[in-house]
């Protein structure tokens, strides 16, 4: 019977070479695509998941509110840590970590120097008590409870200890920071699986001392830095919400007056380690990698589950559109004493065989288009991820939901038939009912079309995004930082004048950020005009006189500081607008803030984007480098280079030179401002790649759909066609009589899909603060192109059919 | 006695009136006979063969099939029962296009749970019977009208079925085709083989035992 079926089956797919074909790449494209998203969200669900009790650790993180909104910080004020260990019942474990990476590290036996090691954390043992590490030297239970001790990974004792046999490297030193000596205590494994705590050195928290915390980090309630994190790990069954509570005593209780005065407040969240991975308020401990995120992940499920829907509308409608071929075996069949049942189990072992073959190619494309987005992808997600049980189980199950989505209701229609009818011929070609494939297929070109007014309108979006005047230079300008643990202004100076020496540099300014950059430093400052008190969160910006030559910042008013380090502001206009000032003259001369630390306002300048074009200009000021003698804030240098673009790369040469003369042992990394302010727009220029292959898919899908729809009618209607033929119909009627039935579907698609991608754009828009229109000829233009597209499609058929010598068609019949 | 008609009726509605097909027909039929059904186009020959063979409806009357009652029988039990008793031969001999001469006897075998060497037996015992065995491996559309009617009767002996009912099986042949097959048939009725034919041909309709007539879906007097 089997044998029977498949090879029934195998005749049929290749009598009907065409529609197979149509069928097998539809439905492997999308499946293709469901593979590689289904990789890539496979592999960002599965990180940290394998902890022993890993619903137990949390992360305790912070969260700032205040009228101006909230702001997340994943690190806690250090005496939090102190405060569980003694006040909480329910908590296991506390693990306090510092993230502060020393800046050197030196192996003085071998006379080996490391600057900036990366995944360096200062913390305790009772970290390798909550996360389970494979120790390959040392023990877990006892590590890390004295000062000047460090563990190692397997990699970093390669890196610092080059030749020597990893059991020969415990008990050896390191010497960091020049002045801390370190010994080496233990050895372990990095996590083999997917894994957020990247961490490879881990010195115990008791090195600094006190006093190194204080420094570092702080050591009150008041201050929170990021470097300061905190894993906790709950007792067994324990609840989270007396922990929860516990924590807002705590911070009600070390709450600051001023912050009472301004209506701010702080939480600290209890962050489930499962969190870890997706929440951006917080981030991971990985900051060369932007961080995975769920509504990304959704937005491409459902771009895979649309282009696998598509695949599969093909398959019913070319399927039902073919039915009459098959009516005769089927009546065939049953008045030999197949049953109903019988006969759907054969057709959906057919669509089997077709989603099988399909599932075979799509593996093949995915692979391909693995490699093709690498630059996507964080790098882990692989082919090889399809080796793990969870993916092939997921495949299979795809594969048989796939053959029923397609297959059962052709099945169902196809084993409807009345033996007696189709074999007395009743079922005639002319009037089997074609409204379910009508409706499916203005589906599909309505997902075709709302794809392509999508990718037409962020297209605009970012081309509007990148030709938007930012308000300063950005072109032609590089700017290199300075080295964080070289603060000497000597240094600079000398860097300064190398610079100035070099003929392709027209000005070079000293200060800190370029104006529009991801960081940004703010402070809070309190306005009083006779009665009425202003408090308002100020960017500072800052820069020495040049800067503001060099980004060709306009002073509406006043003028700039006298001096690199004389207290002054020089405010932006949004600012002077906040404080009451209709006119750039009226602010000169008036003070911020209050008593000793109160200074003037000498100048006012126009806005510039501080950052993307997604969020508002936000008070700024631009200040030089009031804190000189502790901690100097000028630490970029900030170069115009000619016009000439082809110079550029002989004066980074030079550059180059005057850096490793002044800063020998450090990398060389220059910026273009023109790259930062594209970068701002990965995130837009991603999505319009994506948008782009979703709609060049999606289209290609629809059209292979039609154009098998379109075949199955021209024959069907060839009598038709002969007979008009006769009676003088000329070659354009016909094409028109022809396409008149498609492009029927094609308009109505369009007056559905306009509404959905309105709606969707807009929303999709609200995330810019500066956005360009949702332009009426966005929507005709796309409508311009689907229609062209499918009006190519159906005249290739429709032409040969109209074309046919009547006679022949009218003679078979 | 194998059937039993009793007072079948057979209409369909159109525009507000009943149009009948079938209109009162009474037949019974015993084991080894060998019918023909006649009358012009139209008068109901091909429902009735439907109808005894299940695969049509009918409105009214009462259908007992070797002691069954056909008309109070569900479709499925229905459906058992014309697939162990009957075999169908068609005036367009419906042979399945994408299989060769030996699937398309095999496949009723497939239906009836035949085990895989039972089936190959069958087959080719009925390969020889009709002497095609040379075109086991070829496709309908290689052989003649009347060789791909001769795979038709063939299809319809093979599960050995009690009853086989024709529809015109000369009709789509020559005349020296048609005499082959309408020989072949008297062959099997000697054999013990009860068959129903439906013609055209008066001289077709002779081979058979008794003839019946119909006229707009009534039975005429019948001679002999």
């Amino acid at each position: 019977m089997f044998k029977n079926y498949l090879k029934v089956a195998l005749r049929n797919i290749w009598k009907n070479k065409v529609f197979s074909l149509i069928n097998v790449i539809g439905l492997s494209i999308g499946l293709s695509a469901a593979l590689v998203i289904g990789a890539m969200i496979y592999y960002d669900f599965t990180f940290d998941k394998f902890h022993q009790e890993g619903d137990r650790i949390y992360r305790v993180t912070s969260e700032f509110t205040s009228a101006e909104g909230n702001f997340y910080n994943s690190g806690v004020c250090t005496p939090l840590a102190e405060a569980l260990k003694t006040a909480a019942t329910g908590i296991e474990m506390v693990s306090p970590f510092f993230t502060n990476a020393p800046y050197r590290v030196e192996n003085r036996e071998m006379d080996k120097v490391f600057m900036e090691p990366r995944n360096v954390i200062y913390t305790d043992g009772d970290y390798f008590k909550i996360f389970n590490y494979n120790w390959l030297f040392g023990d877990g239970k006892t590590v890390l409870s004295g000062p000047n001790e460090v563990v190692l990974s397997e990699n970093r004792v390669k890196k610092y200890f080059p030749g020597i046999a990893p059991n020969k490297v415990v008990g050896k030193m390191l010497v960091y920071n020049d002045t801390v000596p370190v010994k080496v205590t233990g050895i372990v494994k990095k996590f083999e699986d997917r894994s957020d705590l990247i961490f490879e050195e881990f010195i115990s928290i008791r090195t600094l001392g006190t006093e190194g915390i204080q420094q570092m980090i702080g050591d009150n309630w008041n201050s929170t830095s990021s470097a300061s994190q905190l894993f906790i790990k709950l007792e067994k069954n324990a609840a989270v919400v007396p922990i929860q509570k516990l924590l807002e005593d705590l911070a009600r209780e070390h709450r600051d007056k001023e912050d009472l005065v301004y209506n701010q407040g702080r939480i600290f969240h209890l962050q489930p380690l499962n969190d870890l991975h997706f929440n951006t308020d917080y981030g991971t401990f990985d900051y060369n990698r932007s961080q995975a995120s769920k509504p990304v992940l959704i937005s491409l499920a459902c771009v895979a589950l649309f282009l696998l829907l598509l695949g599969c509308i093909n398959f019913i409608n070319l399927n039902t559109a073919q039915a009459t071929q098959r009516a005769k075996e089927i009546g065939i069949r049953k008045t030999l004493g197949s049953s109903r049942k019988q006969l759907v189990f054969q057709f959906l072992g057919e669509t089997f065989l077709l989603t099988m073959a399909a599932t075979l190619v799509s593996l093949f494309l995915s692979s391909w288009l693995l490699r093709l987005f690498a630059d996507f992808m964080p790098e882990g997600i692989g082919f090889g991820l399809f080796g793990s049980p969870v993916l092939i189980v997921g495949i299979i199950m795809l594969l048989l939901a796939l053959t029923f989505l397609s297959g059962f209701y052709p099945a169902l229609v196809l084993s409807y038939f009345k033996p007696v009818s189709v074999l007395k011929n009743q079922i005639l070609p002319g009037n089997d009912k074609g409204s379910l494939r009508k409706y499916l297929t203005v589906f599909q070109f309505m997902i075709a079309q709302v794809f392509i007014i999508a990718t037409l309108l962020v297209g605009k979006q970012i081309h509007f995004l990148m030709t938007q005047d930012m308000g300063f230079k950005t072109s032609a300008i590089a700017y290199v930082q300075t080295p964080y643990n070289e603060r000497s202004m000597d240094q600079k100076l000398r860097f300064e004048a190398g610079l100035k020496a070099i003929p392709e540099i027209q000005t070079v300014a000293l200060g800190g950020n370029p104006p529009a950059s991801r960081s940004t430093n703010s402070r809070g400052v309190i306005y009083r005009d006779g009665e009425k008190e202003i408090y308002s969160e100020l960017q500072l910006l800052f820069g020495n006189s040049e800067y503001q030559k060099v980004y060709r910042l306009k002073l509406l008013a006043g003028r700039l500081p006298l001096n690199d380090t004389i207290h002054e502001y020089v405010i932006n206009s949004t600012f002077m607008k906040n404080l009451g000032f209709k006119e750039p003259q009226e602010a000169i001369g008036k003070r911020l803030g209050e008593g000793k630390s109160s200074y003037a306002i000498v100048g006012v300048m126009a806005d510039f984007y501080q950052r993307s074009l997604r969020t508002n200009i936000k008070p700024m000021a631009l200040i030089g480098d009031w804190s000189r003698d502790q901690y100097s804030q000028f630490d970029t240098f900030h170069m115009v280079l000619g016009d000439d673009a082809s110079t550029w790369a002989a004066a980074m040469e030079s550059i180059e030179k005057v850096w490793k003369s002044v800063y020998p042992e450090y990398d060389f990394d220059p910026r273009f401002m023109d790259d930062t302010v594209k970068r701002f727009y990965e995130q837009e220029r991603k999505t319009s790649v994506l948008l782009q292959w979703a709609t060049g898919l999606a289209i290609l899908i629809s059209c292979m759909g039609l154009l098998g729809l379109v075949i199955h009618t021209t024959e069907r209607r060839t009598k038709e066609i002969g007979i008009r033929k006769v009676l003088g119909a000329s070659l354009v009627q016909l094409n028109l009589l022809l396409c008149k039935e498609f492009l029927i579907l094609v308009g109505i698609a369009f007056a559905i899909a306009v509404p959905l991608a309105w709606w969707g754009l807009n929303n999709w828009l609200q995330d810019f603060a500066y956005k360009t229109d949702l332009s009426w000829w966005i929507f005709l233009l796309s409508g311009i192109v689907m229609l062209l597209i499918a009006l190519a499609i159906i005249s290739v058929r429709t032409m040969v059919a109209a074309n046919a010598n009547p006679i022949k068609s009218l003679k078979t019949e | 006695m194998i059937l039993q008609l009793k007072n079948i009726f057979k209409w369909v509605q159109q525009g507000g009136q009943r149009v009948f097909l079938l209109k009162d027909i009474n037949l019974e039929v015993a084991e080894g006979e060998f019918i023909s059904i006649m009358g012009p186009s139209g008068s109901g020959k091909s429902t009735l063969l439907n109808v005894i063979g299940m695969l049509d409806d009918f409105n009214e009357g009462e259908y007992n099939f070797l002691n069954e009652s056909v008309h109070t029988l569900k479709e499925k039990h229905r459906a058992n029962l014309y697939k162990q008793y009957i075999g169908f031969v068609f005036q367009a001999y419906h042979l399945i296009d994408e299989l060769t001469v030996y699937e398309n006897l095999e496949m009723p075998l497939l239906y009836k749970k035949h085990s895989g060497s039972e089936r190959k037996a069958m087959v080719a015992d009925m390969l020889d019977r009709f002497n095609i065995v040379g075109k086991k491996d070829l496709f309908p559309a290689q052989l003649s009208g009347g060789q791909q009617q001769l795979v038709g009767v063939a299809r319809a002996l093979i599960a050995k079925p009690k009853l086989i009912l024709a529809d015109e099986p000369t009709g789509n042949l020559n005349s020296k085709q048609g005499q082959e097959i309408m020989a072949l048939f008297k062959e099997l009725n000697k054999e013990g083989v009860t068959i129903i034919q439906v013609t055209h041909s008066e001289k077709n309709a002779e081979y058979g035992k008794r003839i019946i007539h119909l006229l707009d879906g009534r039975q005429l007097k019948h001679a002999g």
